[in-house]
């Protein structure tokens, strides 16, 4: 029997898990609504481990060496972790459902295909190797063996067109469920608390008479062309565009302090369009170094990378309100 | 007694005011974000990444490409932050420039795909609740948002460009 490592796949979540089979721990267990699924079959073969239908036979827990699932996030892809057994989810599922905080890294990973799954380094697979015995009853099965018996166990369950049918949709389905699920994780995690926060600051803001005096310094400001040339020339000079960036919370402030002025009637509303490049001159000045080492870029293009952009920002900044600005002619007139 | 009492209605008006815009904004801005997102979401799950990589490998070549195409696919599929990573298709001097050009794309976008930057729409989103609270319709500001957008990176990718050669060339 062989060890071997599953890391996680496109958009998947957890892992690398390491699976180590021994005398007991020696079933695939494919939970996957009927038939063994070509991940498990792969996972079996490489670990030289039997893979069992989970619908259609029991296996008790201690003898599950992984469980491979295809849950869209409900219940399979937290049953098992809840066990603490290893669980592989075909799906890119990551912590969700009732049973969420049980799907932790260590012992789950998702999104998971053929390309995952690797064979252990040699001193993991070497330590976990016990030699084969062939003939003794429960003895580990040889690679051959293994093929054989999955042949053997999908024979006859040639998935007809209906199932196949309805494989596909389940697909499709899932995916449309991870983007609501996405969708929602979003706007709890961001949305709501931004709201939140900037609702009450503007709530203040109105109650307690500092919104006449925005009224009166801001929006004579914004509601013409050079007052909004100074105001990205502000944003985009070097030292202050990496202060005022992260994570436009400045920017967003100032967009919703505008929007409520323009609501009120003290700035034009063609003038949002370039208003929205003026209070964004700075836009990811904070994030040059993180941005691209997303993109793979050499720690010497990053060194001077950082300052150049910062210094495009006092040319561009302004450039683009006055695109935007022409751009806003015959906008709401 | 009746002192405190209205003591008391002075600090809860404070946030009555703060808890209506919350409301508008729970009511009026979330169900369409949450639809659109949902919708592009899926849309982008079933195109898949795979499929968009070669494209972008291909507009990696013109400059004209490099900062327009380029960056709005990777906004739009990838979203803030993970756009970023289309860097790698980009030659290594030409990668400031294409970040500063897609780092620049993901307020444009949100406008018409709020899906890319679910954590800074109010940058767009504040300013578009005054043109809303004035009776306008929002789409032509969203369209001219996105395609101003297009045009002022692909500006900023081409003088960021320019200025980085320059320092290169200095060093």
């Amino acid at each position: 029997m062989r060890a071997v490592t599953i890391t996680k796949g496109k958009g998947g979540f957890g892992g690398p898990l390491t699976l180590v089979p021994d005398a007991t721990r020696n079933k695939v267990v494919s939970v996957t609504g009927g038939g063994i699924h070509p991940i498990a079959a792969k996972i079996a073969e490489m670990t030289e481990c039997e893979a069992v239908d989970g619908f259609s036979t029991g296996v008790p827990d201690e003898e599950i060496l992984v469980a491979i699932v295809d849950c869209g996030g409900t219940a399979r892809c937290g049953v098992y972790p809840k066990k603490r057994i290893f669980t592989v989810n075909v799906l890119p599922v990551g912590q969700s459902g009732p049973l969420a905080k049980f799907i932790t890294e260590d012992i789950y990973v998702s999104a998971v295909d053929e390309s995952c799954i690797q064979l252990a380094d040699a001193s993991a697979a070497s330590a976990a190797k016990t030699p084969p015995k062939p003939g003794e009853a429960g003895a580990p099965k040889s690679k051959a063996q293994a093929k054989e018996e999955i042949a053997k166990m999908n024979a006859g369950k040639e998935k007809g067109l209906i199932t196949r049918i309805g494989i596909a949709i389940g697909g499709v389905v899932s995916k449309f469920y991870a983007a609501g699920r996405e969708t929602i994780d979003i706007t709890i995690k961001s949305i709501l608390p931004f709201m939140a926060f900037v609702s009450m600051i503007l709530g203040i803001i109105s109650a307690s008479g500092i919104g006449d005096v925005i009224a009166n310094t801001i929006s004579p400001m914004a509601s013409t062309l050079p007052g909004m040339l100074i105001i990205s020339l502000i944003c985009g000079m070097p030292f202050l565009s990496p202060v005022l960036g992260p994570g436009a919370v400045i920017a967003q402030i100032v967009g919703t302090l505008l929007g409520v002025q323009i609501g009120l009637g003290n700035i034009p509303p063609q003038y949002a369009l370039p208003a929205l490049f003026a209070i964004d001159a700075q836009v990811g000045g904070d994030f040059v170094p993180v941005g691209l080492s997303l993109g793979e870029a050499e720690p010497e293009t990053i060194e001077l990378g950082v300052p150049a952009v910062l210094y495009s920002r006092v040319i561009t900044g302004p450039v683009a309100v006055i695109i935007a600005y022409v751009a806003s002619i015959g906008l709401y007139s | 007694m009746e002192f405190i009492a209205t003591l008391a209605n002075g600090f809860i008006s404070l946030f009555q005011a703060g808890a209506a815009t919350f409301t508008g904004w729970v009511t009026g801005i979330i169900p369409l974000v949450v639809v659109m997102m949902t919708a592009v979401n899926s849309l982008i799950k079933l195109i898949g990444e795979d499929r968009v990589n070669g494209l972008a490998e291909t507009a990696t070549k013109y400059t004209v490409t490099r900062y327009t195409v380029l960056p709005v696919l990777a906004v739009i599929f990838l979203a803030n932050p993970m756009c970023y990573t289309f860097g790698r298709f980009v030659e290594e001097k030409y990668k400031p420039a294409f970040y500063d050009a897609a780092v620049s794309f993901v307020h444009p976008v949100t406008g018409l795909f709020p899906h890319a930057n679910g954590g800074e729409l109010f940058v767009y989103m504040g300013i578009a609740a005054g043109v809303t609270q004035l009776g306008l319709p929002l789409g032509d500001l969203a369209v001219r948002y996105f395609f101003v957008g297009v045009l002022v990176i692909l500006i900023r990718g081409i003088v960021t460009e320019k200025i980085y050669l320059h320092m290169l060339s200095k060093n």
